[in-house]
């Protein structure tokens, strides 16, 4: 049997595809459901696919989006005060440095 | 995938400004002791917890204390020059290189002598148990000999 050659012209059809609207919502863990029809498919996503999948999938939940920025904030917390410290550690050192040299004319800077 | 975004990019900015809210307010201290008229006594003030007029006192005495200090630095640029002046000069101990090492060593004692009754000036300006503490601390960067073997201890 001889396959219908697509009309030479595919603009009509391509009108009619840009009007369709899709109305009826996907069914809940559609994404989900795929993921696993693609396992059972044994075909191995690759790492990216996998860290999309588990982002767009895990992230959007409460418990999960809530932890994730809690410890990103206690991150920030922990690492601007350890860094403060450090720092002022250092600039107190400096000033501390700077004293001396302006009392003890061995250490003063270029003799 | 977009929420998904928006909470990875929310996650990040909290993270961020959290760094810097307190690495900013951390170090306020220090860069307010920096930003002082002469920070080094600044310094002093917030390290020996001292008042208003003990600073005032402290300042006096730094002032008065400083054109010495720098006709020291004067003399110890001289003497040093000269030391090494002779020394490029020869390779052998001369009564000169003697002299002029005598003379360094006097110097470097005549300088200690002078420095060590400045700093008990100041501690004497200090609430007792902080000028106790400051002397301790500046004797052991200056006048004690080789501070940095005995600090390590």
């Amino acid at each position: 049997m001889e396959l219908e050659r697509p009309s030479e012209n595919p603009e009509p059809f391509r009108t009619l595809l840009r009007e369709w609207k899709v109305t009826t919502p996907l069914p809940p863990r559609f994404a989900e459901g795929v993921w696993r029809r693609i396992d059972r498919t044994g075909v191995k996503p690759s790492l990216w696919d996998a860290l999309q999948h588990w982002l767009s999938t895990a992230l959007p939940r409460a418990a999960v989006a809530v932890a994730y920025v809690t410890v990103l904030l206690v991150a920030g917390v922990a690492a601007g005060y350890m860094q403060a410290r450090n720092e002022t550690v250092r600039l107190k050192g400096e000033l501390g440095t700077r004293y001396v040299q302006s009392v003890d004319p061995y250490q003063k800077p270029g003799l | 995938m977009k929420s998904a975004t928006v909470i990875l990019t929310v996650g990040l900015v909290v993270g961020a400004s959290a760094f810097c809210g307190f690495y900013y307010l951390g170090t306020a201290s220090p860069r307010e002791l920096a930003k002082a008229q002469t920070p080094e006594l600044a310094w002093l003030k917030s390290e020996f917890n001292l008042t208003d007029a003990e600073l005032a006192g402290i300042t006096k005495l730094h002032e008065a204390y400083q054109p010495h200090c720098e006709e020291m630095c004067r003399r110890i640029n001289a003497q040093n020059k000269r030391l090494k002046l002779l020394l490029a000069a020869t390779n052998q101990m001369t009564a000169e290189i003697e002299v002029a090492i005598a003379e360094n060593a006097k110097l470097r004692g005549e300088c200690q002598r002078d420095m060590l009754a400045h700093f008990l000036e100041v501690s004497r300006t200090m609430p007792p148990e902080q000028g106790k503490r400051y002397s301790t601390w500046i004797q052991e960067r200056t006048v004690l000999p080789a501070f940095g073997m005995s600090r390590e201890k």
